[in-house]
């Protein structure tokens, strides 16, 4: 299980960004970061991983510190442009030792991606994809995904949602942020409410439905609209 | 596929039903091995763990058989189909009746209509 634990972080002049942000992240589940924008989810991700630093705070799994554990797919694409999709998967490959040339394979055939196309010139849906697939093929049990599904058309969405119930998802422990909650609602396991850099509820997304009667929507607007 | 499903319903008790229907209806046969749990969650695009946890349950309702490193399969025992029958039939009549009695309708007008939409339905189904 992935921790963490009084995560606290200030911008300048800007103070508690973060505050206190404490939750798990669970193997064979998908947790969804949940906010409205400027909350902070992407500062957590990137905290996570070591990407932006934090005044306080521990990231453990299973108690001890490993962050080469943990995969972190960003919003935008990293790859340098010039790069073809098949390039780009060949350097990462060299890059990385426990890289998994059968799911970069099998991504790239079911995103019918094409390995020859530059990355500049990809689609913003494209690009999504191909951040996946490199996540994936990473190998690392736990995966951060900063919002894969924003800014990309309909038929793309579900193509990428499709992931979510394939068997990557055996044995993985992903945390996602999104706004598309309508897209994946039905596909997530537990959710986490984060405002004003603090977390507010987490709540298990079936136990949702059945105790109350509710939507992670409806719950969404409950708690940012009261 | 795609399930239409409604979100404040668990996932899971809609694939269930979704299941059970199938088997009540024959498609998954008496007897014969059904979608591995990642097929099925594939197919539905349902979240792993909510494939797992339909078979779990079909599994306790004694409708299907999961042993380890082979298929699972429908039941042998008629009697366990028939039961989830009768149960889909008195879940779907219970509904049918709550609508009807909502409106305020007699039972005698409720069942004129329904006895004449089942006949035309039946109709369109033998010209089809």
């Amino acid at each position: 299980m992935l921790e963490v634990r009084g995560l606290q972080k200030s911008y300048g002049q800007k103070k508690n960004v973060l505050n206190d942000v404490s939750f798990t992240v669970p193997l064979n589940q998908l947790t969804c970061l949940i906010g409205l924008n400027g909350e902070g989810k992407s500062t957590i991700l990137k905290a996570i991983i070591g990407l932006i630093p934090v005044e306080a705070g521990t990231i453990t799994i299973d108690g001890e510190k490993k962050q080469e554990c943990i995969t972190f797919v960003p919003d935008l694409s990293t790859m340098p442009s010039y790069m073809s999709v098949g390039e780009a998967i060949a350097y990462m490959r060299d890059y990385y030792p426990d890289w998994d040339p059968q799911v970069a394979d099998e991504l790239l055939g079911f995103f019918k991606l094409v390995p020859t196309d530059r990355i500049g010139n990809l689609s913003k849906g494209n690009k999504a994809k191909v951040n996946l697939l490199i996540g994936f093929a990473m190998n690392r049990p736990y995966l951060l995904l900063d919002e894969p599904l924003a800014g990309i058309d309909l038929f793309t969405k579900e193509q990428i949602a499709w992931i979510f119930s394939s068997h990557y998802m055996e044995g993985k422990g992903i945390l996602m942020t999104t706004h598309e909650i309508a897209e994946v609602e039905h596909l997530i396991d537990r959710v986490i409410f984060l405002q004003n850099g603090t977390i507010i509820q987490e709540e298990d997304s079936e136990e949702m439905r059945e105790l109350y009667g509710k939507s992670v929507q409806d719950r969404m607007r409950e708690v940012y609209q009261t | 596929m795609l399930l239409h499903f409604n979100k404040r319903i668990p996932i899971y008790l809609q694939v269930l039903d979704w299941f059970k229907k199938r088997i009540v209806m024959g498609e998954f046969k008496r007897g014969e091995s059904i979608p591995s749990r990642r097929a099925l969650a594939a197919t539905l695009k349902i979240h792993p763990n909510t494939a797992q946890k339909v078979y779990k349950e079909l599994e306790e309702q004694q409708l299907i058989t999961i042993e380890r490193n082979v298929p699972s399969k429908v039941t042998m025992d008629q009697s366990v189909i028939d039961q989830a029958r009768t149960e889909l039939l008195d879940n779907t009549v219970t509904q049918f009746v709550e609508s009807i009695r909502a409106l305020q309708i007699s039972l005698e007008e409720g069942l004129i209509n329904f006895e004449k939409e089942y006949t035309i339905r039946k109709g369109s189904e033998l010209d089809a």
